[in-house]
């Protein structure tokens, strides 16, 4: 008897110190939530007033358009291909940075790789349009160098956007890949050898393999932000670009067709679950398979 | 099957050095084992063996072969971790077939060599579990069928069952000899676990301080230690530093008499010590003696006849189940570690005790 009410009080203890956390949750993240889903069902007149009327018209909007349905496919793509150019960057950093015989040089990479994230991703993105301007810093060296003869156009395009949202996001893939193979033991390195393995082979059947939980998880917070971002795109892409937070920005500021702009990041978030949710099953198959 | 040649193979660390001038030879098809204290430098040798480290200076033939430059999977070499080093995301078959498929092996010549590789640590059951779903015992007989199965000319074993409780050890032992005696390759283990050791080999190298202090069998480096450091090492001892007593006194044939300083009987007159009188000890005048404790014998009444006989006062006892480890003091200062037989005592002896200590000459061992 007296075991339960112990019980009971340790459970009322947890309870309140859950509540700011899920009262903050509940307010900024839950309620906008079902406001912003509610409020894309709603219809609107020519004038973009709100009508009290419930409908899928904006879903039917969105997936019926060929510039939405454009615009959805080529957020997704840019998402994937900055996520796959990140693993591929991310990977030999994270190799220096785990394997780098001092903790001094170590702990060197690791500022050097965390202090981006210390200035506003503005600033990251601002930078890239000093260098890919057309009086910028690549085209002023290839000018001189007689390489070209007039400035490439190298802003405002779905490069410019790759390039930046790799070196914003690139931080992200390195770390968990990081902590990934600091996690292997020296020893499997040293076994596969034994048996014959070169490094090559060694790298290719056990090294990646294992890090493929780290890959994953990298690739989770790559994806998701590379789908969502807003202000790199606009900077170095400019406002036309086909991708999908450029369009609900448009929406929403400029048309004020808000239940539009709901209907469009729910379709976003959508997409950005469903990738999320299939890389969170194979990790959770694969960590299943090795640890049980 | 091949032999393993170290010559004068020293290896630095920054200013450290971990090994000096090695000089070893594991024969062919021998069970030999590199013991020593953690930091002696025998994981060093080691990994020198099979590659993982270079020597600073000499080099490392198998089997005839110089391999000191060559990386590790061009040695043909087995080896089993102590952590097993089992690979996660392969099942226990795939672990097993990693060397194999390496080399290229038909497909119906794998699954034969990886069957018969399980077979032999009785794990044909086990082949499609994952690593995780296997118990310490089960993995390591795994990691020793993986290094087997692709018949290397070495089997390199490091520290391979201090990871595993004592029963389980004793069992692993029993297997890994039997198992190294069916395949009759030549093996190389290193551990700190002298009874280990002493249980497997054919020989053993003793390394300590990075030097190699003694090659032999466990039969030589146990009851002849060539110096303090095995003597030490290997079981426990008690030490007397003797001077060669005046002569005078009554010897019996065929021995020689010491007097020990830090040993004092009743009357503080230095404790004297009968021992053989062997070759080594010609023409010594101060020598290091070894005793035993399970050489030591005691008796509650003084024999007259018997040379080599002290009055000890019992002050700690500890019951091992088997044996009886008895530490006590002479009278005049001078501790003596007493190790008897469970049966020997119906009561048990208590601190405060006084018995009689007696041993042979023979027993007093000369470490030159």
């Amino acid at each position: 008897m007296a075991k339960t009410i112990k019980m009971k009080r340790r459970n009322l203890f947890s309870w309140i110190l859950l509540t700011p956390s899920l009262l903050f949750m509940g307010i900024f993240l839950i309620l906008p939530f079902l406001l912003l889903l509610v409020l894309s069902f709603r219809d609107v007149d020519g004038m973009m007033t709100m009508l009290p009327t419930y409908s899928l018209a904006q879903y039917k909007e969105v997936f019926t358009s060929d510039i939405y349905l454009r615009t959805i496919s080529s957020t997704l793509w840019v998402a994937l291909l900055t996520t796959a150019i990140c693993l591929v960057m991310a990977y030999p950093a994270a190799y220096l940075l785990v394997r780098s015989p001092s903790k001094g040089v170590r702990t060197l990479f690791y500022i050097l790789l965390v202090s981006p994230l210390l200035t506003s991703v503005v600033i990251r993105t601002f930078a890239w349009i000093v260098i890919l301007a057309q009086n910028g810093l690549v085209n002023e060296v290839l000018l001189k160098l007689h390489i070209i003869s007039q400035p490439l156009s190298l802003l405002w395009n779905m490069n410019a956007v790759i390039i930046a949202y790799v070196q914003v996001m690139l931080p992200f893939a390195v770390l968990p890949i990081a902590t990934s193979l600091g996690e292997i033991t020296p020893n499997l390195r040293q076994a596969s050898m034994s048996l014959g393995a070169g490094r090559l082979r060694t790298f290719l059947k056990v090294t990646l393999p294992l890090t493929i939980p780290g890959m994953i998880s990298g690739s989770v917070i790559v994806f998701s932000l590379a789908a969502g971002s807003y202000i790199t795109p606009l900077l170095v892409g400019g406002r036309l670009q086909p991708l999908l937070p450029l369009s609900i920005y448009q929406q929403v500021m400029q048309i004020s067709n808000l239940p539009l702009g709901a209907a469009m990041s729910l379709t976003l978030l959508v997409f950005v679950a469903i990738v999320v949710a299939v890389l969170g099953w194979i990790l959770k198959r694969w960590e299943g398979r090795m640890n049980g | 099957m091949s032999n393993i040649t170290i010559r004068q193979v020293s290896r630095q660390f920054g200013a450290n050095t971990a090994l000096k001038q090695v000089d070893l030879e594991v024969r062919e098809g021998e069970f030999f084992s590199l013991l020593g204290p953690s930091g002696c430098g025998k994981t060093t040798l080691l990994n020198i063996i099979a590659g993982f480290l270079e020597p600073s200076t000499g080099e490392v033939l198998i089997g005839g072969r110089e391999v000191t430059d060559l990386p590790p999977y061009k040695r043909d070499i087995g080896m089993v971790f102590q952590n097993y080093a089992l690979f996660p995301h392969l099942s226990v078959f795939e672990n097993v077939a990693y060397g194999l498929k390496i080399r290229k092996l038909p497909k119906a010549e794998i699954r034969k060599r990886v069957e018969e590789s399980l077979a032999s640590v009785r794990l044909e059951e086990f082949a499609k579990r994952m690593p995780h779903q296997l118990s310490g015992g089960q993995q390591q007989r795994v990691a020793i069928a993986r290094a087997l199965a692709i018949q290397p000319r070495v089997l390199l074993l490091d520290e391979p069952l201090s990871n595993l409780d004592a029963k389980l050890r004793k069992e692993m032992q029993t297997e890994l000899r039997s198992l190294q005696q069916s395949v009759g390759i030549t093996t190389v283990l290193v551990t700190h676990d002298q009874e280990e050791a002493l249980t497997l080999s054919d020989r053993i190298g003793i390394l300590g301080n990075g030097e190699l202090q003694q090659l032999g069998s466990p039969m030589e480096v146990y009851r002849r230690p060539a110096n303090r450091f095995v003597a030490e090492f290997i079981g426990q001892v008690n030490l007397f530093e003797a001077r060669k007593a005046p002569s005078g006194g009554e010897v019996p044939a065929g021995t020689i008499s010491y007097l020990t300083d830090k040993y004092r009987l009743s009357s503080e007159q230095p404790l004297a010590l009968i021992a053989a009188g062997i070759p080594e000890l010609e023409g010594k005048e101060s020598v290091l003696f070894m005793l035993r404790p399970e050489r030591v014998q005691l008796s509650l009444e003084r024999n007259l006849q018997e040379t080599n006989q002290a009055e000890l006062c019992v002050t700690d006892v500890s019951y091992a189940g088997n044996s009886l480890r008895i530490a006590g003091t002479l009278p005049g200062g001078g501790e003596l570690i007493v190790q008897a037989p469970d049966p020997s005592f119906s009561v048990l002896p208590e601190p405060g005790q006084i018995f009689y200590a007696r041993w042979a000459p023979e027993d007093l061992i000369p470490l030159v």
